[in-house]
């Protein structure tokens, strides 16, 4: 959360996360160059720069699988919740592993070339109509260029410019990438892998990953939050005494939108279950002293303004909502983002 | 001029536009469009690469807001059922790509012994 945009917002969790992060990059690296030349079949003659390739491009397929496998991971148990908090920092250092990757393999392999040695990496391989020797540079080439896109729209600015919900389709790429990753490591490494052992890292990282995200999804399609009935012009969301204290009930409001109806010292509110940051769940967060704090980055908002403390300026839509015969039920004609409405007491007094 | 030179053409080109576009928004959009940019300088070189590369996104943002068509609402609207789909084409992709990949591997005889065909030099 800011008032004024800065380069980079740290924190201590921030600091801790990333320099984590940053001793993992350091202690794979030296395992892979100085450890693990048998178990990964180099017991071949390489040169340093061939091994140095081959480090960062497994190190960033390891860092995109964990960046992949943390969402999944935090929608099943929150307890993995703290992977997802800094996860941009994580894919920018992702972007400059692969790049080195890169910057290896052109500078060794092209680096003779009599022409520039960009446009020989594409026209190295044109064997494009089989799949048998499929220039699989293009998969990487690909996939670095989301990991560039992904990395360079990580900063605040771009989601408050593009809205959450363009800049997550914009982040989508990130799976488009990761495929393209696997195709460049089935065409490439895995063709000439004479020991099995880095064959069954990668095959078991890639389908933990994918089988994560498919449990993820079936997930939320059993425990879909519940479509709101219509009753009128409102809509029913739940009955008012199934509203625990501090936290919320969620509803569907058609397209996609949710309310989250929350109760605080006894008395309810409504606002969009959306985080004004990325969309987060603000619904599944507790209130405290009339805040709700979002799960996914800590992003405040006060249930019955829809703002977050000043100086934040981040605002979320309200919604009017009454009490009838016990069932709350709520306009869903949202107000506009920071709009105060009065709390409500669920006795309807 | 062959195809992987045109295709750099084409790079180059996308990146000039991306930077003129870049120098005008970071420099003058940026202020009209967003109040916590207003006074903010430092972060603003960190946005260059990004404008670089989607400034035809930038451009219809920009648009927008200046404008003020109203996606206010839809700002507040997560593509949250989009993620089932995206999963299920992600593991289809990966599957195909190990097992395309895999089934592909060209078969060495494993008892080969090179033979050397010519002296050096020859």
């Amino acid at each position: 959360m800011s008032v004024k945009y800065i380069p980079v917002q740290w924190n201590r969790f921030k600091w801790y996360y990333d320099a984590a992060m940053l001793a993992g990059v350091a202690a794979f690296l030296w395992l892979f160059i100085h450890i693990a030349p048998g178990l990964l079949s180099h017991e071949r003659p390489i040169n340093p720069q061939v091994h140095n390739a081959r480090a960062f491009g497994a190190c960033a397929f390891v860092m995109l699988s964990i960046i992949l496998a943390s969402g999944p991971l935090a929608r099943l148990d929150r307890r993995f919740l703290p992977l997802v908090y800094n996860r941009r920092h994580f894919g920018v250092l992702t972007a400059f592993v692969a790049v080195t990757h890169a910057g290896y393999i052109i500078d060794w392999y092209f680096a003779f070339s009599k022409s520039n040695k960009y446009e020989a990496l594409l026209f190295a391989n044109t064997s494009y109509g089989q799949i048998a020797g499929f220039p699989f540079e293009i998969f990487g080439v690909f996939a670095l260029i989301c990991l560039l896109i992904l990395a360079t729209t990580s900063h605040d600015f771009w989601l408050k410019f593009l809205t959450a919900p363009v800049w997550k389709r914009l982040h989508y790429l990130i799976y488009a990438a990761y495929v393209s990753v696997v195709a460049h490591v089935s065409w490439g490494i895995l063709q000439d892998q004479r020991n099995h052992t880095f064959t069954a890292i990668f095959l078991a990282s890639a389908g933990v990953v994918a089988g994560l995200h498919l449990l993820a999804a079936f997930k939320e399609s059993r425990d879909a939050d519940p479509v709101a009935d219509a009753h009128g012009d409102w809509v029913a969301v739940c009955r008012a005494d199934e509203i625990e204290e501090g936290f919320a009930k969620i509803a569907q409001l058609g397209d996609g939108e949710r309310v989250a109806v929350f109760k605080q010292d006894g008395l309810l509110s409504a606002i969009s279950n959306a985080c004004a940051h990325q969309n987060g769940p603000l619904g599944e967060g507790r209130v405290v002293a009339c805040f709700v704090t979002c799960p996914w980055h800590g992003f405040q908002y006060d249930v019955r303004t829809g703002r977050s403390p000043a100086p934040f300026t981040e605002k979320i839509p309200t919604y009017n909502l009454t009490v009838k015969d016990g069932v709350v039920l709520v306009d869903p004609k949202a107000n506009p983002p920071g709009t105060p409405v009065d709390p409500v007491n669920p006795e309807g007094v | 001029m062959n195809t992987a030179e045109l295709l750099f053409a084409g790079v180059r080109w996308w990146l000039t536009i991306g930077a003129g576009v870049a120098a005008v928004f970071l420099t003058i959009g940026i202020d009209r469009i967003d109040e916590d940019a207003r006074g903010a300088y430092v972060f603003r070189p960190l946005l260059l690469p990004g404008v670089m590369l989607i400034w035809p996104l930038v451009l219809w943002r920009w648009l927008r807001i200046e404008t003020g068509a109203g996606d206010e609402q839809a700002r507040y609207v997560p593509p949250r059922a989009t993620h089932k789909t995206v999963a299920v084409l992600m593991a289809a992709g990966i599957l195909a790509a190990v097992v395309l990949g895999l089934i592909n591997r060209p078969q060495w005889p494993a008892d080969f012994v090179p033979q050397q065909i010519s002296g050096p030099g020859e």
